[in-house]
């Protein structure tokens, strides 16, 4: 009988587990995720305010790699679009860039799709805040800077994609997958309501703010001002402009000004000065695998690592173009006649030169801008020595002979304000700032040329070229400058309203080179065409890829939207994104 | 309700009880036997002995010898494959001597199907089985990849690391993701058989239809492989013992040009561009500036590249390597003669596996114990597989009506891998890698592509080597216990309860490098480590009973089931103070740059109710159903359940009337059948919304710090409640024939496998965010295609004898759907290509087809420029796209599918003759009509990819104005649409080939021979696997692997190599 026990205990065991089982199934079917938080978790105070640093965290363009695609700097669309720069490395290496230099890249190019899918996460995230702001239970106090803030960074991130595509779905928070709504037409001009969202913020946010990082009412302002200068609304610019320049401080309350040193616009170690308006913050070391730090420049450092910066790749080289800009007349004044290209005004380089052959660098005349902007064989390179010329280069005779240098860390920073955590040294803490005073001096300067007064004008020019002007901001190689710097302020009045224009433009340009804004200041003064047309007749007589490339305008005022977002906003075969004309 | 509960268990209790009783009075005697062949009289070794219409029975020892409990008048069924299974009733012996007669026919095998044992002519699924001597006839790491070629309907793509996992694909493919089919061992369901010994597996069943394969519903919508490990035997210890030792050659490597004809192609490359200096000549770092290039004397010195003896830089005053010392300085000599990157980052590499089993047992206990141990060094410099097994497997009689036992594994693995089809493994860097460059500087510290001109990959031995203590060790148990009861004469009842606890652990470092371009800038170290559980709890009843001319057999059961739940953690850290192996730890790193991350898996829970009947009439007319009813944790509330049902029907026309005296027809059946299975495999979280909280993605560093973020959170998924089960319709029809007198056999299937509400995560417009997509039901998929085995076998002459078994396998996929406004997604979620995807799932394509312009030809001169439609950078000796929308104008619009990975044909011919105790066995496999796409040429073909790497050897052929009819572009420094920037059909190659997987010769003593040293059996053999590789395909290796949605893609392939191997199996 022994045996019928154990048939018993195991018969009973067998029914009480089919009856446990299916007495608990409903429970065993239901897992909840791990580490993963839900709708309720968020729509909290904690939640808000943790959305919006997420919202803030996409300022950088970075979503789920190191994607120098979408950098917020636009060191493709931007720089190299606008003649700044060449994609550089060589020439297969990120090979969908060579269409977008010689402004013939197809809307399928990837390159597209990736920068307008960051852009647009920054948009969504913006309005996953306002989401969960609508249902939450929060202080009262601090909903309208919460609510304030997510708008300004939907406004950011809208004007982003505006000037890059024009025609662009406006998305609001009452876009939603549940709500089926998510295919947004772009045939709406977006305008109206990025400028809603910005003045929002302006209206709202105070001047000063809990944290540095923060959008306050200046940024805000500063924002709008460009929005407006975007459409020529050079009457509402320039009140605003007025008044940041006036009033304007950081959030912690720090008054803004230009630095006394140029070059401390683009050192971690000076960060969040009182000429950063608004910046991308970035850190390193802070356990995020460097994606917090400047990733989206991960790949424009010197290229061959032993002794030199980064680690990586020898993108972004600078153009011959924008290096003889740089050229000064003995007054220390641009040429804004545009001879700098010509014969002896263009500057030496070591092109073809052998790193083992002797080099010396330019003697002539120039801004001293020129040596915080492009790195140039036998000019110190930050703290890293004289560039070595050909040997930094991946391959001269894709790139040329420059590097860029205003993403580059300084040696001594090295491991320290550089992120350790991956292959590459290249990862930095250096801010990229989205807008600088000078900036916006440059803005002012700009209303005053079109609807001001032309004094006021070289006021604001001046100003700029104040501070280049002072040996502080110059390259230094031992005691001495490491060039023949002239520069000088415009000492006498415009002649004309048409000269002004040009001093100002070209203010811009050398003020502002490699940092991502000169193809749309072209674009909206409306000058892309001759002087992009320009400078690829320059410059191809040097840089054979650029042989045979043509700006055509208006197709290429505006980048393509991307044919994968064209095909995944269709329904029934009719798409709610309408491409950009001529595409 | 606790007390209705209990009321009920109670009475339950009492019901059983009641039955139990009844049936416990039956008397039993115990008797012996011998299972002989009625041909020869030898023993047969392995029968089945089984008492009917229970479970009880026993397996013959090497002398076919047996003891048996048994009730009284018992009737045995005893079965051995080759033979014809055979019934004889006890009656008053207590001594049997049976004698088999052979059948030959696999018809009459044992199968072990789902849940349940048939004998083959009573299946009518389509269901295939592999002999345990043809799954171990090919070493390999992992029982998946021996199974290539052996099974009709079933494809296993595979590279040559060792314990690499393969491709295996049932039938095509059912859905986007989980095609991978369930594996069931002794009972309990799992997705991996990477630890499991294939000395241990006794039987292998392949149910491919949903007749066979829909009692797994849950998840059989890939098919099922049930494998079942060995049981001990009755009778006096056995002791078997197989190894093996060889050697694998890693072959040839790529054929590259030499440094000076590199050097020279490049000036070819420059000039063709028109990119030459002043003088009229190229300028490179390395070859000069003159009319030809010049090979230096040495390729760098300190910051100098291509310099000549004699140059002050050659100093070896200012050598150094050490980080610590100074500024690197390093004196690197060039190799003139050339370096052989594929010959350094491989060898001959040994392998070896020993496998002992123990098996015994009397009639209360049995057991099985199985020692394995599997060593195989890769090719590749430290690449290895390490797996050491134990098996237990043991069971115990109680009073002839209760059985409990237990089936454990418990493995463990070292086996650390290159990243396989990845640009930046030592495959790849081996044709990157310029031959200039030799392995070592003149000091003996590593050599790269420090020097100028030579690109950026990095020296593939250094990598390896100094990957040398990187380990990756994973530690498993699996099995089960079960209890059996047979509660009346035919009625059984079985629980168990199984599953698997596997951990892991690995650590290593990415080392600080000093010899490349590009630089690794710190030494990291990793640590991860994680463990996962599941667990399966069975049970069933199964009933079995003949009422005259009808015969059903029934079983139900209840099933929960705990996949793939666990934890996993992992760190980083930076530069310890040494990078020796013992002082490595997280906690030496510095402080700053530490990452550590941690995730897990509550795991997806599916609670089932399954039954199956099945009827046979007068043994001719056959009637199979089965239902099963799911639930499972991976779908919402409002969708959770799915029910499974199929129906199948054979007729065996041989047994008709008609058909008895055609005595070359031993047995003919037909077998149709209609089903439904599921797959369930989306991502647990699929249903719910969710925010994460990443320190990469969502962390900010708000108040300007430079080293500190705030914890950001970000929308990290869209959630759909209402996702349910993807279902796959599939209708078999089939036909097993044994002819001419038991010497031919052949099995075909054809099927029609349509997979409805297909789990697809379309991508959706940026609008929503950069989430996690919701995977939903839209998409659908058919699949068609005929499965065919032939068997053949026979004796010619007086002591010859042959066996042939001939598999063929065909499919045809197509997507017939993906969702609304969505045709196509591109396959760009495995490996690397530096040019855009090469392959896209569309409507009306196969999936993973090719995807691209078609080249039809090199344009000729300007002429042909102008009158072909426009192409952007066209240009003489460039490709010229087919215009295939005919708009004169090249642009997306002409892309086209080019070709289809997917094979039309795969096939496995195993041969074996033999002659007295010698046989000779050949195994081929061929895959015919797939193609694959030579990525490796991208970089090797055309200058501009990467100038400064090693170039193909093939651009001697290359397009001049010379050599038109040239299939290889002109050899240019230009980079452009018409050059190397899109994917197009010239990277495409035919994937076909015919390989010798097995070529063996063994010898077997006479058993008296053995006899006389101790031995029951002696074997000794010798093989060559991979003997040869015919196909037209130009890399290393056409078996090219990948994910489903992407596959056939050659990123540098490990390629299988050619193994010598020389081995015994004994039996003591």
């Amino acid at each position: 009988m022994k045996s019928n026990k154990a048939i018993i205990a195991l018969i009973s065991m067998a029914v009480v587990s089919v009856v446990v089982l299916y007495a608990c199934k409903k429970s065993f079917l239901t897992r909840d995720p791990i580490g993963q938080l839900g709708d309720d978790d968020v729509a909290t105070q904690k939640g808000v305010e943790e959305l919006l640093i997420g919202a803030y965290a996409i300022l950088d363009g970075n979503y789920n790699d190191f994607n120098w695609q979408s950098s917020t700097t636009n060191w493709v669309y931007g720089s190299i679009g606008g003649g700044d720069a060449h994609k550089g490395s060589d020439a297969g290496d990120q090979a969908d860039v060579n269409p977008i230099e010689r402004y013939e890249s197809l809307p399928t190019n990837d390159y597209y799709n990736i920068k307008w899918k960051a852009t647009y996460d920054g948009v969504a995230r913006a309005n996953n805040v306002l989401k969960a702001l609508a249902k939450a239970d929060v202080n009262e106090e601090d909903r309208p800077s919460l609510r304030a803030q997510a708008r300004f960074l939907r406004g950011f991130y809208h004007l982003e994609a505006k000037k890059i595509w024009d025609k662009i779905p406006y998305v609001d928070e009452s876009i939603d997958y549940v709500a089926n709504n998510y295919k947004v037409a772009n045939t709406e001009d977006a305008w109206p309501k990025i400028e809603a969202d910005l003045k929002a913020a302006y209206d709202t946010l105070p001047a000063l703010m809990s944290q540095v990082g923060r959008a306050n009412k200046w940024a805000a302002a500063a924002f709008l001002a460009k929005a407006y200068m975007f459409q020529k609304k050079y009457a509402q610019a320039k009140p605003i402009l007025e008044a940041i320049i006036a009033s304007g401080t950081n959030p912690k309350g720090l008054k803004y000004g230009l630095e006394t040193r140029y070059q401390d616009n683009y050192n971690a170690e000076t960060k969040n000065g009182k000429e950063s308006v608004f910046a991308v913050q970035a850190s390193v070391n802070d356990g995020g695998g460097g994606a917090n730090s400047n990733p989206g420049s991960i790949l424009n450092f010197p290229h061959n690592s032993v002794g030199a910066p980064g680690g990586c790749c020898g993108f972004f080289q600078p153009t011959q173009e924008l290096v003889n800009s740089f050229r000064t007349t003995a007054a220390g004044l641009p040429l804004l006649d545009g001879t700098y290209n010509q014969g002896a005004n263009q500057v030496k380089s070591d092109f073809g030169v052998a790193a083992t052959a002797p080099f010396t660098p330019d003697a002539g005349r120039l801004d001293p801008r020129l040596d915080w902007t492009v790195g140039r064989r036998g000019i110190p390179y930050l703290d890293w020595g004289l560039h070595p010329g050909i040997s930094w280069i991946r391959d001269q005779s894709n790139g040329g002979p420059y590097s860029p240098k205003k993403n580059v860390y300084y040696k001594s920073q090295e491991k320290v304000l550089t992120d350790g955590s991956s292959w590459t040294n290249g990862l930095t803490a250096i801010n990229y700032i989205l807008v600088r005073y000078a900036d916006v001096l440059l803005w002012a300067a700009e209303c005053e040329v079109e609807i001001g007064s032309l004094e006021k004008t070289r006021e604001y020019v001046n100003l700029v070229r104040a501070r280049a002007k002072n040996q502080a901001s110059w390259v230094m190689n031992g005691a001495n400058p490491a060039a023949n710097y002239v520069i000088d302020t415009y000492n006498t009045a415009f002649p004309d309203q048409a000269t002004a224009r040009k001093a100002v433009h070209m203010e811009r340009k050398l003020e502002l080179g490699m940092e991502g804004h000169r193809f749309f200041d072209l674009v909206r003064w409306g000058e892309a065409s001759s002087t992009l047309n320009a400078y690829i007749a320059y410059e191809s007589t040097i840089m054979g890829l650029l042989r045979g490339a043509k700006f055509t305008a208006p197709k290429n005022n505006y980048y393509p939207i991307p044919q994968r977002q064209i095909d995944l906003s269709a329904t029934n075969g009719v798409s709610a994104l309408e491409q950009n004309p001529d595409y | 309700m606790k007390k209705i509960y209990h009321n009920l268990v109670a009475g339950c209790c009492c019901l059983l009880i009641l039955f139990c009783c009844n049936s416990t009075f039956a008397q039993t005697k115990k008797i012996t036997g011998k299972v002989t062949s009625s041909e020869n009289s030898e023993p047969v070794l392995g029968a089945t002995v089984q008492v009917k219409g229970t479970s009880t029975g026993t397996v013959t020892d090497v002398n076919g010898a047996f003891s048996l409990s048994v009730p009284e008048n018992a009737t045995l069924v005893v079965s051995f494959v080759g033979f014809k299974p055979l019934e004889v009733t006890v009656g008053s012996s207590s001594s049997l001597d049976i004698k088999l007669e052979s059948s030959a026919s696999s018809l009459n095998e044992l199968v072990v199907t789902g849940y349940t044992t048939q004998q083959r002519k009573e299946i009518v699924g389509a269901v295939s089985t592999v002999k345990a001597k043809e799954l171990v006839a090919v070493p390999a790491g992992n029982a998946e990849q021996q199974l290539q070629g052996r099974v009709a309907g079933l494809t296993v793509l595979s590279s040559g690391q060792p314990g690499t996992t393969s491709l295996v694909r049932i039938r095509g493919f059912a859905s986007f993701a989980g095609n991978e089919p369930l594996y069931i061992v002794d009972g309990v369901p799992t997705f991996s058989i990477e630890n499991i010994n294939s000395f241990d597996i006794e039987t292998t069943t392949v149910l491919k239809d949903a007749g066979s394969a829909s009692i797994y519903g849950a998840r059989a919508s890939a098919g099922v492989i049930v494998i079942t490990t060995k049981r001990g035997n009755r009778g006096k210890l056995q002791v078997t013992y197989d190894g093996s030792y060889g050697w694998q050659n890693p072959g040839k490597g790529f054929k590259m040009l030499s440094p000076q004809e590199t050097a020279d192609y490049t000036w070819t490359a420059l000039r063709n561009a028109g990119k030459v200096q002043a003088n009229g000549n190229p300028i490179h770092a390395q070859y000069g500036n003159g009319v030809n290039a010049v090979l230096p004397d040495y390729i760098l010195a300190g910051s100098e590249s291509g310099v000549f003896e004699g140059n002050p830089a050659i100093d070896q005053n200012k050598y150094n390597v050490d980080f610590n010392k100074g500024p690197i300085y390093q004196i690197v000599r060039a190799n003139k003669a050339g370096t052989d990157w594929y010959k350094e980052i491989t060898r001959t590499a040994p392998i070896q596996q020993h496998s002992v089993g123990l098996s015994g047992g009397n009639d209360e206990s049995r057991f099985y114990v199985g020692f394995g141990y599997y060593n195989q060094e890769g090719v590749v410099l430290n690449t290895y597989l390490r797996r050491y097994t134990i098996r237990a497997n043991s069971e115990f009689t109680i009073h002839n009506r209760v059985r409990i036992g237990e089936n454990i594994q418990i493995a463990y693995r070292d086996n650390p891998q290159l990243t396989n089809l990845n640009e930046g493994n030592a495959i790849s860097l081996a044709y990157r890698m310029n031959p200039i460059i030799p392995v070592y500087d003149v000091n003996g510290g590593w050599a790269g592509t420090a020097a100028k001109g030579t690109n950026n990959p990095s020296n593939p031995v250094a990598n390896q080597t100094r990957a040398k203590y990187n380990k990756g060790h994973a530690f498993g148990i699996f099995g089960n216990v079960y209890a059996e009861v047979d509660l009346f004469k035919d009625l059984t009842f079985r629980s168990s309860f199984g599953g698997g606890l596997f951990s892991f652990y690995a650590n290593g470092i990415n080392s600080k490098t000093y010899e490349n371009s590009e630089n690794i800038g710190n030494d990291q170290l990793y640590e991860a480590g994680g463990y996962g559980h599941s667990w399966t709890w069975t049970n069933t009843a199964r009933y079995q009973h003949t009422f005259g001319i009808h015969d059903i057999k029934g079983l139900i059961g209840i099933e929960a089931i705990r996949d793939g739940a666990g934890r996993s953690i992992n760190g980083t850290g930076l530069n310890p103070f040494t990078n020796s192996v013992n002082y490595r730890t997280l906690t030496t790193t510095q402080s700053s740059g530490r990452t550590v991350d941690s995730d897990g898996s509550p795991g997806n829970d599916i609670f089932s109710i399954f039954g199956k009947i099945d009827y046979t009439l007068m043994d001719k007319y056959l009637l199979s159903f089965v239902l099963r009813r799911d639930g499972s944790s991976n779908f919402g509330i409002n969708n959770r359940y799915g029910t499974f049902p199929a129906i199948s029907g054979g007729w065996r026309i041989s047994q008709e009337d008609f058909l008895k005296n055609v005595s070359w027809i031993n047995e003919l059946k037909l077998r149709g059948g209609w089903g439904k299975m599921g797959n369930q495999r989306i991502d647990l979280n699929n249903q719910y919304n969710l925010y994460a909280a990443s320190a990469r993605f969502s962390a900010y560093a708000i108040d300007g710090s430079s080293t500190a973020t705030f914890e950001g959170i970000n929308k990290s998924r869209i959630g759909n409640p209402d996702g349910q089960w993807e279902t796959n319709l599939t209708t078999n029809i089939g036909l097993d024939a044994t002819l001419f007198n038991n010497s031919l056999d052949i099995i075909f299937d054809w099927y029609h496998k349509r997979t409805n509400d297909l789990l697809y995560g379309p991508e959706l417009p940026a609008t929503v965010g950069q989430v996690i997509y919701p995977t939903i039901n839209v998409a659908s998929m058919l699949n068609t295609g005929v499965d065919l085995q032939i068997i053949k076998r026979g004796n010619f002459g007086k002591n010859w004898r042959y066996e042939a078994n001939l598999t063929l396998t065909t499919y045809k996929n197509e997507i017939t759907k993906l969702a609304e406004g969505v045709d196509y997604f591109d396959g760009n979620s495995f490996g690397s290509s530096r040019i855009g995807t090469f392959t896209r799932n569309e409507v009306g394509h196969p999936i993973s087809a090719f995807y691209g312009y078609r080249v039809i030809g090199l344009f000729q001169d300007e002429n042909d420029v102008k009158n072909s439609p426009t192409q952007d950078g066209a240009g003489p000796g460039r490709f010229k796209y087919e215009d295939a929308n005919g708009d004169k104008k090249i642009t997306p619009d002409d892309r086209v599918f080019f070709g289809d990975p997917n094979p039309r044909l795969t096939s496995g011919l195993d041969l074996t003759i033999g002659y007295k105790g010698f046989d000779f066995n050949i195994f081929l496999y061929t895959v015919q009509g797939a193609k694959v796409i030579n990525y490796t040429r991208w970089f090797t073909d055309f200058y501009p990819s990467f100038p400064g790497q090693a170039i193909n050897a093939d651009v001697k052929n290359s397009w001049t104005p010379q050599n038109t009819g040239a299939k290889i572009p002109i050899f240019e420094d230009v980079s452009n649409f018409s050059t190397n920037t899109q994917p197009n059909s010239y990277y495409m190659e035919s994937g076909s080939y015919i390989r010798a997987r097995n070529v063996q010769l063994s010898y077997t003593l006479p058993a008296f021979t053995s006899k006389t040293i101790g031995m029951e059996k002696l074997k000794v053999y010798v093989q060559t696997t991979n003997l040869f590789t015919i196909t037209k395909y130009k890399g290393l290796d056409p078996g090219v692997s990948g994910v489903d949605t992407n596959f056939g893609v050659d990123y540098g392939n490990y390629p299988l190599t050619r193994q010598i191997i020389l081995g015994v199996n004994a039996i003591f």
